[in-house]
């Protein structure tokens, strides 16, 4: 499926994984930007991903927990770079270049590079 | 289908199968009730195979492992409820293989148990981080298989086979007290939550991303689950029958693990002692293994992370990171001296709590043309599916009650 054509944002979209370019798991459909006004037709301008974007989605207690584990980062993909919709989202760029690397490689820094095969 | 690769996967499903909620539960349901609940593990082995059979087509057909559907089919707040509710199962039964572990280092070595729990836990997660995937898989699984010995050690007490395969049919002991009857419901229950433990489904769906299935390997998914989970199961079934002949007329309540070894040991003697103990030493720990994997994988695809073993540590950070804790907490949860054979009480308990929530979004998800297109359960796979549903839903309904007013079986 097409970003541009029509689509059932809750059932084909939202909570959908993210895959980049390379085939790395990136992150999640977590929210979705539209754009539209009275009188014009909506349209689907980005994609948010992180636990900011949960905000409206879960009970306040919930979101205060997850504010405090995870921070609240939303990272904003802009829908030009979705490349097609299916059991996944398959972006357009790498990870790293729509900025959904940064908590990996965070993560990264605390693993030592050695003993696996 | 490659026929080596096919064996291969065959006998590590076999050698995987059993772990310590099976060998506990069968050794004490054989002891109590005979050949009587072997029709339970019948029919749980028939609802692992449908439902890790749909799990391993789901991960090669949608190229999706099983949370990572989970989260879209359910939405966020109940997938989260899922998710907690998994990760709180799954490391419960994590912390019980570690102390299964520790018990068996402990009698095979002499040394204290605490030390044991430390020594294999770090050995466990030594190997998580060296091994690829394959390796890890194969390396327990295979190494598990020294379990067969308790095949051979039922064979050798020449049972009376027409009363086993008398087993196999539904029924209910005549003549028992309504407070029997209930114990007897308690372990029905008790099986079905361990031979269909919820890790098993993530696990094996991970798994096949891990090894990039498609749908050329749906064959192969099909026998390793039937076969392999079917032959697997019946050494659950030997260790069960070997307790109904040997405890049973002796009295004996086998609440020890090392118990289960015993019924080795008594036709085999002391090479049959040791073998058996590696063999459950071998599948505890690919249970442990397994667990802590489960709950990295359903973390890490919940949230979208980079996952798997076939990734260097370094590659999936977040994914190494969520094992490496779980792992550090199951072994903190068995330093605090908690009885092991208590927390495998309390993980099948909370697993049979989980099942309905876990396998439900696998079934939907299975019989979705939408994701599975040709793929999809047939009415076949759509009845048993459900059937199975409902199954287990009753008996997440009746666990809790089931386990105080026996004690867990004791009453």
């Amino acid at each position: 499926m097409k970003p541009s054509g029509r689509l059932k944002l809750v059932s084909q979209l939202l909570d959908l994984p993210l895959i980049d370019r390379d085939g790395n798991y990136c992150g999640i459909v977590d929210d979705v930007e539209l754009d539209g006004a009275p009188g014009k037709k909506t349209r689907l301008a980005a994609l948010l991903v992180g636990p900011g974007a949960y905000s409206g989605r879960m009970p306040g207690w919930a979101m205060r927990l997850v504010r405090a584990i995870g921070g609240d980062r939303i990272t904003r993909v802009p829908i030009g770079k979705v490349e097609s919709i299916r059991s996944f989202v398959q972006l357009k760029d790498s990870a790293r270049k729509l900025g959904l690397e940064k908590t990996e490689d965070k993560a990264r820094a605390w693993i030592p590079r050695r003993g696996a095969l | 289908m490659n026929p080596l690769e096919l064996t291969l996967g065959i006998m590590t499903a076999v050698g995987g199968f059993v772990d310590i909620s099976e060998l506990v539960f069968a050794a004490k349901a054989g002891s109590k009730f005979g050949y009587a609940l072997i029709w339970v593990f019948a029919i749980a082995t028939v609802g692992i195979m449908v439902f890790g059979e749909m799990s391993g087509r789901v991960a090669a057909v949608a190229k999706q492992p099983v949370f990572n559907l989970m989260r879209h089919r359910l939405g966020l707040k109940l997938g989260m409820l899922t998710l907690l509710a998994s990760l709180i199962a799954n490391l419960i039964t994590c912390a019980a293989e570690v102390g299964g572990v520790a018990m068996i280092l402990n009698y095979l070595t002499g040394a204290p148990f605490r030390l044991m729990a430390v020594a294999g836990a770090l050995v466990l997660m030594a190997s998580m981080w060296v091994l690829p995937f394959k390796w890890i898989e194969r390396t327990y699984g295979l190494l598990g298989l020294f379990m067969i010995v308790f095949a051979v050690a039922l064979v050798a007490i020449h049972p009376p086979w027409d009363q086993i395969a008398g087993g196999f049919v539904p029924q209910i002991p005549k003549g028992l007290s309504t407070k029997e009857l209930l114990i007897f419901a308690y372990f029905a229950v008790a099986i079905v939550s361990a031979v269909m433990f919820p890790y098993e489904a993530y696990f094996y769906s991970s798994g096949g991303i891990e090894e990039e299935w498609g749908p050329k390997d749906l064959p192969m998914n099909t026998i390793t689950c039937t076969i392999g989970f079917g032959l697997g199961s019946l050494l659950s079934i030997a260790i069960l029958a070997s307790s109904a002949q040997l405890f049973t007329p002796a009295n004996v309540d086998p609440q020890l693990l090392g118990s289960s070894a015993l019924e080795v040991a008594i036709p085999l003697g002391t090479t049959g002692l040791v073998i058996a103990l590696l063999g459950m030493l071998f599948a505890i720990s690919g249970a442990a293994v397994e667990t802590c994997m489960a709950n990295a994988y359903s973390l890490s695809q919940f949230f979208g992370w980079e996952w798997g073993r076939h990734r260097k540590p370094w590659e999936a950070p977040r994914f190494t990171i969520a094992w490496v804790s779980f792992f550090v907490v199951a072994l903190l949860i068995i330093l605090t001296g908690i009885d092991p054979m208590q927390l495998v009480e309390y993980a099948v308990l909370f697993s049979i709590l989980v099942l309905p929530l876990t396998y439900l979004p696998l079934l939907l998800l299975a019989g979705d043309r939408s994701y599975m297109g040709e793929y999809a359960n047939g009415r076949l796979g759509d009845t048993l599916g459900w059937l199975y549903f409902v199954l287990i839903s009753l008996a997440a309904i009746g666990a809790l009650p089931l386990y105080f007013l026996t004690s867990g079986g004791q009453a």
